[in-house]
C-alpha cells in the first residue's frame, strides 16, 4: 500500500467515524486532530485498533502520541515506519 | 550516560526562539518592538511581586522566591540561549538551597555583619544541601550503566529507604524541613522520567534533569503540578518569547484571582456543618468545599506561569473546570498534568495489554485502574507531605464513584460519538443551551461530591443531606437561580477545545496573538489588586475589618474551632514561615491540662473545675482555688464589708492561656480594690464561677446550684457571639450521655428535644444541626430565668457582652444586637464591652496563636478597663469613676 492509499484509508475512517457529514476536501494532510480536539484519548484508542488492524503493525503505548498521530501526514509516516 | 541524546532526533526539540534573533527580523523590530516588549513585561512581573507581597498570599518564601525568579528572569532572557537551561537549573537549585533552610536575606545579611556565627549559617545550607544530594543520587541511580530493569529496581529500593526515613523524620531534626519538597519533588515525577528515559522520547542532560527536578517554584508548593518531562523539554521556547512570557504573566495573575477568591470563600462561606440550619446553608456550604479547590487551581497557575516566565511553554492547567459539561471534560480540565500522567503510565499500558479483550471492556478496566492508582498515588502524596499514609473508604469511594461518572460518559462518548467539526462553526442557541444545562448538571454533581470528600465522616455528610431535607420554596427558587447561572455560564463559556498537554508539545496553530491588549489587562487587572482595597476601605469604612482578614493568613472559624480540613486543605504546608509545619496543630502541651483541670458532672452541669489543680492550658499557667474556681482563694461565707460579685461565663472569663492574675475579672477586682468606689464596702471580691465550652443554659444553673451559696451581692452573666452554638452544644452532650435537665429546666429542654426530633442516639453533627432552630428560644428563655432568680433573691443581675479577640467567624454584630436585645427584653441591664478592642488596629494580635483563638493578657487588660469604666457606674453610682488605665500598669 503506498502512502497516498494509507492516507485515503485514514481518511475514510476519520471521516465515518468522528466526522460524519463534515465536507471531505476540509480534511487536508496537515489538519490538526489531537489538539484541536477531534482525536480525543478515547478516540486515538480507536485509530490505533483500526491502524493495527489495518496495516498489520503493532503500537506501543508510548507511540500513542501527538507526534505519530496528530495529522493524516504524521500518521502516514508513522505507519509507514513501522511497516519497514 | 546522563548526556543521552543520540538516540533523540525530533524535529520540534529545536527551540523556536531562533524567530527572535535579529537576522531574521525587521530592523525596527529588533531596536524598537522587541525591547519595549520586553520592558512592558518586566514592569508587569514586579508588579506580580508587588501584588503577592502585598496581599501575604501564601508565604513570605514566595515572595522572596519570586524576587529572585524576577532577577533571574532578566539574566535568563538576556543570556544566549544554549546558556539559559544551565542557568535555568543552577537557578533552581540555588532557590532549593536557600529555600528549604529559609536562608533569607535577613540571615545572609547577619552573617555579612557578623552577627551570625559561620557555623550557624553554614547549619541554615544542611536541609537545601541534604535534598540537593538526595535529588542527584536518585537522578544519578537512573542512568546508571546497567540494564534498565536493574535501574528501575535500585530506584525502588532508593524510594523505599527514603520513604522508610520519611517516616521517622524525627531521627534527623536537622533536615526534617527537607523530606516535603523532596517529596514532592521526586514522588511523581521519577516515574515520568524513567518512562520516557526507557522510551527516548526526549533529549536527556545534566541541566535537563536538574531543571526538571528542582524546578524553580517547587520550594515553596508542596502540592506541585506533575509536570510531563518530555513536554517539560520539547516546549522549552518552542514558540516566540512575547507569547510565552506574556501568557506566562496572564496566568500568574489568574492564579493571585484565584488565590483571593479562595481566601474569601475560606472566611466567609458557611462551611461548618454543625451550625447549617437551613437548606440554603447546606448549598452553600457544598458550593463553599467545592470552590476550596480554588486554592490548587491558583497555585498551579502561578507555578505554571512562573514556568513559562523561563521559557517553558507549559500547557495551561485547569481551564474553566467548573464549567465542565461531562465528567470526562471535567477530568480533561481540571488537573490536565494530573491526567496526562495517569493516562501515560496506567491508562494506555493497561489499555494495550487489554485490548484484545475488547475495546469497551479494556478502556472499562484501564479507567477503573487508572483511578485505583490516582486513590493510591494521592495516599501516597499525603505519606510523603504528612509522614502518615491515609489509606479510608471515603478516599477510596470518592475515586471509584469519579472513575465511574468519567467511565460511564467515557463509554456513551465511545458508543454515541460526541459533536467533532472540522471547522469552527457558531454553536446554534440549542446547542449552547444544551452546554449550559450540561454544565450545571456537572457542577451540582461535583459539589456534593466534593463536599462527601471533604466532610470527615459519613455523619457528616448525613448531617448536611439532614439539613438540606426540607427546604422551602424560596430556597428552591435561590438555589435553582445559581444553577441558572451556572447554565449561563456554561452557555457562554462551557466549549472546550479539550486541550492537552501533549498538543503543545508541537507548534500546532493556534489562535493569534494580540501582546499589547494582554499587556494593558494584565497591567490593570494587576493595578486593581493593588489599589482596590485602599479605595474600597475609603469608599466603605465599615469594610475594613472584612479587607484585614482577607490579608491575613489565618484559620476560619470552623478551622480554628475543629482544626481540621478537606484533602487539600490538610495538605496545606506551604505557609510553613508562618505557621506551624503541619498547619495550625496546637504544640505539644499547649492544653495537656485540660484532663486534669475539668472533670465531668452527672448532673446537667455537665462539667466542673477541680478544686485545687495546677496545670497548663492554652500555654499558660492555670490554677483552681479550693472551692473549685479558676480564680483566688476566696471565703465560702462573705466577709463583712465586702461587696461580692460572681462572674459567669465560659473559657474567654475563666481566662484560658492567660495566668491567674492576668484574666480581666481580677484586674477588675484589684482596681475596685485600690480604687474603693464605694465607701460602705471596705472590700471588693469578683468570684470567678466560669468553666470553659458552659452554655448559657450551664451558667445559670451553675448560679442556682453554686453562685447563691456565696451570698453575692450582684451577679454578672457574660455572652459572646459564639454562645447560640454553645447551647446546641451542650444539649447534644446532654442528649448522647443520657443526662436529664434539672427539674427546673426539664419542660423547656425537654420540649425542644421532642420538636427538633432528636435523641442521643444520632450522630452529634445532626443533633446539634436540628437544634439551630430552638436555641435563640433557649437563650431567651435563659436570660428571663437569670433575671427571677437573681430578683427572688435581691441581687443585682448584669449582663455583659463580651467580644471576641478577632471576629473569624463574622458573627459579631449580628450576633451582639440579638443576644443584647433578648437581655434587655428579660429585663436585664446591659454592658457592652465591644468598645474595649477598638483601639487595635490588627485583631489577630488579641488571640494567643493560630491555634487557639483564646483572649491574650493585652486583650483581658483591655476588657478589665472597659468593664470597670462601665461597672462602677451600674453599681456604686458615677460619682465613684475614677479612670484608670489597666494597661499603664506594669
Amino acid at each position: 500500500m503506498n502512502t497516498q492509499d494509507i492516507k485515503t484509508t485514514l481518511k475514510t475512517f476519520i471521516l465515518n467515524e468522528y466526522l460524519p457529514g463534515e465536507d471531505p476536501a476540509a480534511l487536508t494532510d496537515t489538519t490538526p486532530l489531537m489538539t484541536t480536539g477531534i482525536l480525543d484519548s478515547i478516540a486515538v484508542l480507536k485509530v490505533v485498533t483500526f491502524l493495527e488492524d489495518q496495516f498489520h503493525i503493532t503500537i506501543e503505548p508510548h507511540e500513542a502520541v501527538v507526534e505519530n498521530l496528530n495529522t493524516l501526514s504524521d500518521i502516514e509516516r508513522f505507519v509507514t515506519s513501522k511497516q519497514v | 550516560m546522563l548526556t543521552e541524546t543520540k538516540t533523540y532526533n525530533r524535529s520540534d526539540a529545536a527551540p523556536a526562539v531562533a524567530l527572535t534573533k535579529p537576522g531574521t527580523s525587521r530592523l525596527s523590530d529588533h531596536y524598537f518592538s522587541r525591547p519595549a516588549q520586553f520592558l512592558a513585561i518586566l514592569i508587569q512581573f514586579a508588579l506580580l511581586v508587588v501584588i503577592v507581597d502585598y496581599w501575604r498570599l501564601e508565604s513570605q518564601s514566595l515572595t522572596r522566591l519570586l524576587c529572585l525568579a524576577f532577577v533571574g528572569f532578566v539574566v535568563h532572557h538576556l543570556l544566549p540561549l544554549r546558556f539559559r537551561l544551565p542557568f535555568f537549573a543552577m537557578l533552581s537549585l540555588l532557590a532549593v538551597i536557600t529555600g528549604v533552610g529559609h536562608l533569607g536575606p535577613n540571615v545572609f545579611a547577619a552573617w555579612l555583619t557578623g552577627r551570625l556565627a559561620l557555623n550557624d549559617f553554614l547549619y541554615h545550607l544542611v536541609p537545601g544541601l541534604a535534598l540537593v544530594g538526595i535529588g542527584l543520587g536518585l537522578i544519578g541511580l537512573c542512568h546508571l550503566p546497567i540494564r534498565f530493569g536493574a535501574r528501575v529496581g535500585l530506584v525502588a529500593i532508593a524510594g523505599t529507604g527514603l520513604a522508610f526515613l520519611r517516616a521517622h523524620s524525627q531521627w534527623f531534626p536537622d533536615i526534617s524541613e527537607m523530606w516535603v519538597i523532596l517529596g514532592s519533588m521526586f514522588m511523581f515525577r521519577l516515574m515520568v522520567y524513567l518512562y520516557d528515559l526507557k522510551h527516548r522520547t526526549a533529549p536527556f542532560s545534566p541541566a535537563h534533569a536538574v531543571s526538571y527536578f528542582f524546578m524553580l517554584p517547587n520550594v515553596c508548593f508542596p502540592l506541585f503540578p506533575v509536570v510531563d518531562y518530555k513536554t517539560f523539554c520539547s516546549t522549552y521556547y518552542n514558540e516566540d518569547w512575547p507569547r510565552v512570557y506574556q501568557t506566562g504573566l496572564r496566568w500568574m495573575l489568574r492564579g493571585v484571582f484565584h488565590l483571593l477568591l479562595y481566601r474569601v470563600i475560606y472566611q466567609f462561606a458557611p462551611l461548618d456543618v454543625y451550625k447549617l440550619s437551613s437548606a440554603l446553608d447546606v448549598g452553600g456550604c457544598m458550593l463553599g468545599m467545592y470552590l476550596l479547590y480554588l486554592r490548587i487551581s491558583g497555585t498551579f497557575h502561578l507555578i505554571v506561569g512562573l514556568l513559562l516566565m523561563f521559557g517553558f511553554n507549559l500547557p495551561e492547567t485547569h481551564h474553566l473546570y467548573y464549567l465542565a459539561t461531562s465528567f470526562t471534560d471535567f477530568w480533561r480540565r481540571i488537573n490536565i498534568y494530573w491526567k496526562d500522567f495517569v493516562m501515560k503510565l496506567f491508562f494506555y499500558p493497561t489499555h494495550f495489554k487489554l485490548r484484545k479483550i475488547g475495546p469497551i471492556r479494556a478502556m472499562s478496566v484501564a479507567t477503573l485502574v487508572t483511578f485505583v492508582a490516582t486513590w493510591i498515588l494521592h495516599s501516597w502524596q499525603w505519606f510523603w507531605i504528612r509522614g502518615t499514609p491515609l489509606f479510608n473508604w471515603k478516599d477510596f469511594s470518592f475515586w471509584m464513584i469519579l472513575g465511574v461518572l468519567v467511565l460511564v460518559t467515557a463509554i456513551y462518548e465511545a458508543t454515541c460519538g460526541r459533536k467533532r467539526t472540522l471547522t469552527p462553526s457558531r454553536l446554534t442557541l440549542r446547542r449552547r443551551l444544551i452546554l449550559g444545562l450540561q454544565a450545571a448538571g456537572v457542577f451540582s454533581l461535583m459539589c456534593i461530591l466534593w463536599a462527601y470528600w471533604s466532610c470527615q465522616t459519613w455523619a457528616e455528610f448525613e448531617a448536611l443531606l439532614d439539613a438540606a431535607s426540607k427546604p422551602t420554596f424560596r430556597e428552591v427558587l435561590i438555589v435553582l437561580g445559581a444553577l441558572v447561572l451556572v447554565c449561563v455560564c456554561g452557555m457562554l463559556w462551557g466549549w472546550s477545545s479539550r486541550e492537552t498537554s501533549e498538543g503543545r508539545g508541537t507548534q500546532a496553530s493556534r489562535a493569534p496573538f494580540r501582546f499589547w491588549p494582554s499587556t494593558m489587562a494584565v497591567t490593570a487587572g494587576s493595578l486593581c489588586l493593588l489599589v482596590a482595597p485602599s479605595v474600597v476601605t475609603w469608599i466603605v469604612p465599615a469594610s475594613k475589618g472584612l479587607v484585614g482578614r482577607l490579608h491575613s493568613d489565618v484559620l476560619n472559624a470552623r478551622d480554628m474551632a475543629q482544626q481540621r480540613r478537606g484533602y487539600y486543605e490538610e495538605l496545606d504546608v506551604s505557609r510553613m514561615d508562618n505557621w506551624a509545619w503541619h498547619g495550625a496543630e496546637e504544640p505539644e502541651g499547649w492544653s495537656k491540662g485540660r484532663k486534669a483541670f475539668f472533670r465531668p458532672r452527672s448532673d446537667f452541669l455537665l462539667t466542673d473545675v477541680v478544686p485545687s489543680t495546677n496545670t497548663v492550658l492554652g500555654g499558660a499557667s492555670c490554677t483552681s482555688n479550693s472551692l473549685g474556681m479558676r480564680d483566688r482563694e476566696y471565703q465560702k461565707a462573705k466577709p463583712a464589708n465586702t461587696y461580692r460579685i460572681v462572674l459567669l461565663g465560659a473559657s474567654n472569663d475563666m481566662g484560658t492561656g492567660v495566668k491567674n492574675d492576668e484574666t480581666y475579672e481580677n484586674l477588675v477586682e484589684d482596681n475596685l480594690n485600690s480604687r474603693v468606689p464605694d465607701s460602705r464596702y471596705s472590700r471588693y471580691e469578683i468570684l470567678n464561677l466560669s468553666v470553659a465550652a458552659d452554655s448559657i443554659l450551664q451558667r445559670v444553673l451553675r448560679l442556682e446550684q453554686e453562685g447563691f451559696e456565696f451570698q453575692p451581692n450582684a451577679a454578672i452573666l457574660s455572652v459572646s457571639a459564639v454562645d447560640e452554638q454553645f447551647i446546641a452544644s451542650h444539649l447534644r452532650k446532654a442528649l448522647i450521655r443520657g443526662i436529664e435537665p434539672s427539674a427546673a429546666y426539664h419542660d423547656i429542654v425537654q420540649s425542644v428535644i421532642s420538636r427538633a426530633h432528636v435523641n442521643g442516639k444520632m450522630p452529634a453533627v445532626m443533633i446539634e444541626r436540628r437544634l439551630q432552630p430552638y436555641v435563640t428560644e433557649l437563650c431567651k428563655w435563659s436570660f428571663q430565668r437569670f433575671a427571677q432568680q437573681c430578683a427572688q433573691r435581691g441581687i443585682r443581675p448584669l449582663v455583659i457582652y463580651r467580644p471576641a479577640p478577632a471576629d473569624f467567624s463574622g458573627l459579631e454584630s449580628t450576633a451582639r444586637g440579638k443576644l443584647l436585645a433578648m437581655a434587655r427584653d428579660a429585663g436585664l441591664q446591659v454592658i457592652d464591652l465591644s468598645p474595649a478592642f477598638d483601639s487595635v488596629t490588627d485583631r489577630s494580635s488579641l488571640i494567643l496563636a493560630k491555634w487557639d483563638d483564646h483572649t491574650t493578657a493585652l486583650g483581658h487588660r483591655l476588657l478589665a478597663d472597659q468593664l470597670y469604666k462601665d461597672l462602677v457606674p451600674v453599681l456604686f453610682g458615677s460619682l465613684s469613676i475614677q479612670q484608670t488605665s489597666l494597661l499603664q500598669k506594669p
